[in-house]
């Protein structure tokens, strides 16, 4: 399917030898599995909201490790991972916090109008209106025409 | 000096495949891209106090969400040994794991059309869900009003009143109130022009139960009091200066809107038509944040299964150079499961 061209060499992939590297997959599998399930009894157990927020990130953050690490290989890639997902990391981690003085801390009030559906139903009444005072002679000023 | 060494390969660049590093980079803005909807969301919602998080009010099925992240687990572990099966050149192995993990992914899609159905069953969409009291009032009004304008479309659409005007409610009213004393039109059938004779007093209740609402909207002023008319204008004659008629309550709407919905005449048509007018702060950013982001992890769902397909359509011609397409196509999948294993946790548990 490929024809690479690295290492200064033109290689096949039929020709190279694909890393395999000797990880228990199944037991990542269980990993996960179990960590979902945790997710699930963390969200079942009334815990305060902090910790709960907490046990379920970490919980998060550990599948993320073991499919990255396993699943993904990164455990046994060169440190060209680390050139590649280091700016990426950085910039995910520096959007929220950059965002959060001007939009996190204060945004809109619950009361704050729907402004689209609004102005769609004023568009319609008006619409309704017109048509009704047409068929009755009226005009929307309330005079006859 | 003779130099009969042959020169060693001159090595640049990153010792992994160039489809690979395409792959990874790709993979890059892919984190960028869901960080944008991850990131704005932990921006919004600790800028929003009192974000819902009753499954009541959301309707967020944790167990749906869960088996859903059990399903991509499973698919995952099954992209990773089809690709360890190809690297061994079981091709055949391969094949069936990857068609188990195509499978899977059409049962993610399924589960998670039963979740989004459950969310527009209950209107939980973006913009239609009232934040406040006042909003529940006058969506609940404005989904009676479109219950009766159905109604009363069965009387225009089948020419039983002939009118050029079918949207003037006032005008429609009237003529149904009329039907029984009118004559059927010649293109209606006689069974049609009777069952809509049966059915019109019915609609005309309905109506009247809505003006009375809206207009009690419109003066804002409670059920238990006259909102129009004389009795309006003489109730209002008696408020010293300063006083006002007592205020239009939530409570009383719903108290309407319950019994209308046991009405054994239209009630059928209330309940269907009308949703539970419960005012959810926040409701609306909510629905805008749940459905762009699994949205957008469903479309990167989807992309998976052609990629899975691809490799599936080559049947028993599969071989070793679609070892490195397999293995791409795996790291893709990885990264979809893993976007959902943050996902899973922040919008359906916390």
């Amino acid at each position: 399917m490929s024809h690479d061209a690295y290492d200064g060499q033109v290689a096949h992939s039929d020709d190279r030898a694909h890393d395999t590297h000797h990880v228990n997959y199944l037991a990542i599998f269980f990993v996960l599995c179990a960590c979902t399930a945790l997710s699930v009894i963390f969200d079942v157990v009334h815990l305060s909201k902090p910790i709960t927020i907490v046990l379920v990130m970490s919980v998060a953050i550990t599948k993320a490790l073991c499919v990255m690490m396993f699943f993904m290989h990164l455990k046994f890639e060169g440190n060209w991972k680390f050139v590649l997902l280091a700016p990426t990391t950085i910039l995910a981690i520096g959007l929220p916090l950059a965002l959060f003085p001007d939009i996190g801390a204060s945004y809109y009030t619950p009361t704050a109008p729907q402004v689209t559906s609004w102005a769609e139903e004023i568009r319609n009444d008006k619409d309704r209106h017109a048509e009704h005072a047409a068929g009755t002679g009226y005009s929307e000023a309330g005079q006859v025409e | 000096m003779s130099h009969t060494a042959k020169p060693t390969a001159l090595r640049m660049g990153i010792p992994i495949p160039n489809s690979k590093l395409g792959l990874w980079l790709f993979l890059g803005t892919e984190i960028m891209f869901f960080t944008a909807f991850i990131g704005s969301y932990i921006v919004l919602r600790l800028g929003s106090k009192g974000w819902p998080t009753d499954t009541h009010d959301t309707h967020i099925n944790v167990f749906l969400g869960g088996l859903n992240t059990f399903v991509l687990i499973v698919s995952s572990y099954l992209v990773v040994v089809s690709h360890e099966a190809m690297a061994q050149k079981n091709f055949s192995k391969a094949r069936m794991y990857l068609l188990g993990t195509l499978i899977l992914a059409f049962v993610f899609l399924g589960i998670k059309s039963i979740e989004y159905y459950g969310k527009i069953s209950n209107d939980i969409l973006p913009g239609h869900i009232a934040e406040t009291s006042s909003q529940a009032i006058k969506k609940a009004s404005r989904e009676l009003e479109v219950v009766v304008r159905k109604r009363f479309a069965e009387y225009t659409s089948s020419g039983a009143i002939p009118t050029e005007r079918p949207n003037d409610i006032v005008n429609l009213v009237i003529q149904i109130a009329a039907l029984n004393t009118a004559t059927r039109p010649e293109n209606v059938s006689e069974a049609t022009f009777k069952a809509l004779q049966d059915s019109a007093p019915v609609d005309v209740a309905l109506h009247s139960r809505w003006m009375d609402l809206h207009q009690h909207i419109v003066a804002n002023v409670s059920l238990k009091k006259p909102a129009t008319g004389p009795e309006y204008v003489a109730a209002s004659a008696k408020l010293e200066p300063g006083e006002k008629l007592p205020e239009l309550e939530y409570s009383e709407v719903t108290a309407l809107l319950t019994e209308m919905k046991a009405d054994k005449t239209y009630g059928t048509y209330v309940t269907h038509g009308v949703f539970e007018p419960h005012p959810v702060v926040y409701g609306n950013i909510f629905a805008s944040i749940y459905f762009l982001m699994t949205g957008f992890h469903a479309i990167h769902v989807i992309v998976g299964m052609i990629l899975f397909a691809v490799v599936l359509r080559q049947g028993s011609k599969l071989d070793g150079k679609w070892t490195d397409f397999v293995e791409n196509s795996g790291l893709y999948w990885h990264f979809v499961d893993l976007v959902w294993i943050f996902l899973f946790p922040m919008l359906y548990i916390i």
